[in-house]
């Protein structure tokens, strides 16, 4: 039998939740193997392996060309896949926005640009660099040189990020947001121009991966029923 | 390539070096990393190959030699004897298209009080180093931030203006933009606090603070963010159209070295502008570049031209490679050892790399052939 497409799907939270029923709703029920076991399989599929993985972690996998597809958000696909995957279907959930953030009391600031006055003035006033708290790096520093702010420090954030201005580890932060209140219950708000990406979770194709002309097929088929179900 | 033939060359910059009095110094090429994104921010962070210590610190394999070099020279003496330094080794930076593991090798003079003499100085020894690897009639882009921070002063510019400006210089199609925005769209802040003075929104923003359990401590003061609120109005009313047409005109400015300054002082009469000193010194480094027997018609002056790291402030140069980058990068960095050391002490500085992978290159008759 020809090597098997790999699909990745999320093994947490709400995110597995909703990928499942979207598998289920496209008749393609998803069956995990044994008991805590991270594998697993399409019911009506022979030729599909599941590998079950964070989204974060499904992201990087298909930047790096070890699995062929997934579900994961635009944001993570943004962040550590960049030009090597297709988006190939918006699924309707996991609806999020990487935005910039910076203290409430931050009056002067409401755009990228009194961002970049701030930073570029924040040294010889500080003795440090301005620090961005955030799990994005590589799509703040994407935003950040678009906008030509070049003075300031990422401070990489592994928990809680909204955080880190109220607790000192940074004075501003990029992250997810879906309603804001999380932003604002730590004190925050997000910038006028500071809305980084619309994320929601997608089917994902690896481009960093060779695909044989079966596991292509089985692809398609699998995006045309996700298509008829969302 | 052959490595022979590489290691005579190697070996005849270095005596090029040393002969101009620059002592020959080896350095560690494993540095912490916040060294090199300290000065020169999180962009360089995305090029730097990083590692960990034991304890966790972030180190980086060195992306460049101005600052190791600089931090030697801190470290080995007071900070403002003058020293002049030369080095050659590896140097490691993500390059898109390029080797990621590269030779530099290049000289940095600290100290010199006499700036003119030391610029002409250093162009005149990296024609020297690319007349050694066969480089044909370089043209060599020149440029003086100097000249651009004294038109700024001389126009009717509101101060946060003259900061976003002289910021962007060096990115030519940014500053365009915010030229552009002269007399034109104005940013008004959307808070009930427009138009109260610098106490009443600073004890607004002290509430802020207290309400929303954020504090100052460490970061932005109450002080600072009223301070800067209050200066915003002056933002929103652009930049003035004379001022506009002036910067316009000046950062057009190209051509010869003479021809240039003509076009400069022309430009100054026409807007009455005090740049008499700037000028001044413009006009002494040519003539100091004449003085060294560099040949006027190799040099291209370009009045946009500068580097985005706010430790070089004035001359800059840089031999372009028909494919990449420079061939040979380098200027004066007056502010580094401010930016490093404790915020006091200037130390003069001015020098050059030269990127022997590229060099070797375009130095070489036919590619390929020997």
């Amino acid at each position: 039998m020809s090597a098997p497409l790999i699909l990745a799907v999320p093994s947490k939270g709400r995110l597995q939740d909703d990928a499942a029923a979207v598998f289920a709703r496209a008749g393609l029920p998803l069956v995990s193997g044994a008991t805590r076991s991270y594998r697993g399989r399409v019911e009506s599929l022979a030729n599909v392996e599941v590998a079950y993985l964070s989204a974060p972690e499904i992201a990087r996998e298909i930047g790096a060309g070890s699995v062929h597809a997934g579900i994961t958000g635009a944001d993570q696909v943004a962040e550590s896949a960049e030009g090597r995957a297709t988006l190939s279907l918006a699924l309707g959930f996991g609806r999020c926005d990487v935005v910039v953030a910076v203290p409430e009391p931050w009056v002067d600031v409401e755009t990228m640009e009194d961002l970049d006055d701030v930073a570029a003035s924040f040294r010889p006033r500080h003795g440090r660099r301005l620090t961005v708290a955030t799990k994005y790096i590589n799509v703040t520093r994407r935003f950040f040189a678009g906008h030509g702010i070049a003075d300031y420090r990422i401070v990489e954030s592994l928990g809680a990020t909204e955080g880190a201005p109220a607790s000192g580890a940074a004075d501003l932060i990029v992250d997810i947001t879906s309603t804001g209140a999380t932003l604002h219950a730590n004190g925050l708000k997000t910038l006028a121009d500071g809305l980084i990406l619309s994320s929601e979770a997608h089917l994902v194709a690896s481009k960093a991966i060779p695909w044989s002309a079966a596991q292509k097929k089985t692809y398609a088929a699998i995006l045309a029923k996700l298509k008829a179900a969302v | 390539m052959s490595d022979k033939a590489t290691g005579n060359k190697a070996g005849a910059l270095r005596a090029l070096f040393t002969g101009a009095g620059h002592k020959f110094i080896e350095l560690p090429i494993v540095y912490p990393a916040r060294v090199f994104v300290e000065l020169a921010g999180e962009d360089l962070r995305r090029q730097l190959y990083l590692t960990s210590a034991d304890g966790g610190e972030e180190l980086a394999l060195r992306p460049d030699f101005t600052i190791p070099v600089t931090l030697h020279h801190l470290a080995s003496g007071i900070a403002t004897r003058k020293a002049g330094y030369s080095y050659l080794g590896p140097v490691f930076r993500l390059r898109p298209g390029e080797s990621a593991e590269f030779i530099q090798a290049g000289v940095e003079s600290l100290g010199r009080r006499d700036a003119t003499a030391a610029d002409a100085d250093m162009l005149k020894l990296a024609f020297d180093a690319a007349a050694l690897f066969g480089v044909k009639k370089p043209k060599v882009r020149i440029g003086d931030s100097a000249l651009f921070a004294a038109l700024l002063n001389s126009l009717d510019l509101s101060p946060p203006w003259r900061e976003r400006l002289a910021r962007a210089f060096g990115d030519t199609p940014r500053l365009k933009k915010f030229i552009a925005s002269a007399n034109g769209k104005s940013e008004p802040p959307h808070s009930e606090l427009v138009g109260a003075d610098v106490a009443t929104v600073r004890a607004a923003i002290g509430e802020r603070f207290a309400t929303t359990g954020l504090g100052e401590a460490g970061g932005r003061t109450a002080e600072e963010i009223a301070a800067r609120f209050v200066a915003k109005a002056e933002l929103a009313r652009g930049i003035p159209k004379r001022a506009a047409g002036a910067l316009t005109a000046f950062l057009k400015i190209a051509g010869t070295p003479e021809k240039s300054l003509a076009a400069l002082r022309t430009l100054a009469k026409r807007e009455q502008l005090d740049l008499d000193d700037a000028l001044a010194a413009f006009a002494r480094r040519i003539a100091a570049f004449d003085a060294h027997g560099i040949d006027a018609d190799a040099l291209a002056f370009a009045a946009d031209f500068g580097r985005r790291l706010d430790y070089y402030t004035g001359f800059v140069f840089e031999f372009p490679s028909p494919r990449n980058g420079p061939l040979i990068g380098g200027g004066r960095y007056d502010s580094m050892t401010a930016h490093i050391g404790d915020g006091k002490v200037a130390v003069p500085a001015v020098g050059f790399s030269v990127w022997l992978d590229r060099i070797e290159i375009a130095g070489k008759p036919r590619a390929g052939k020997r």
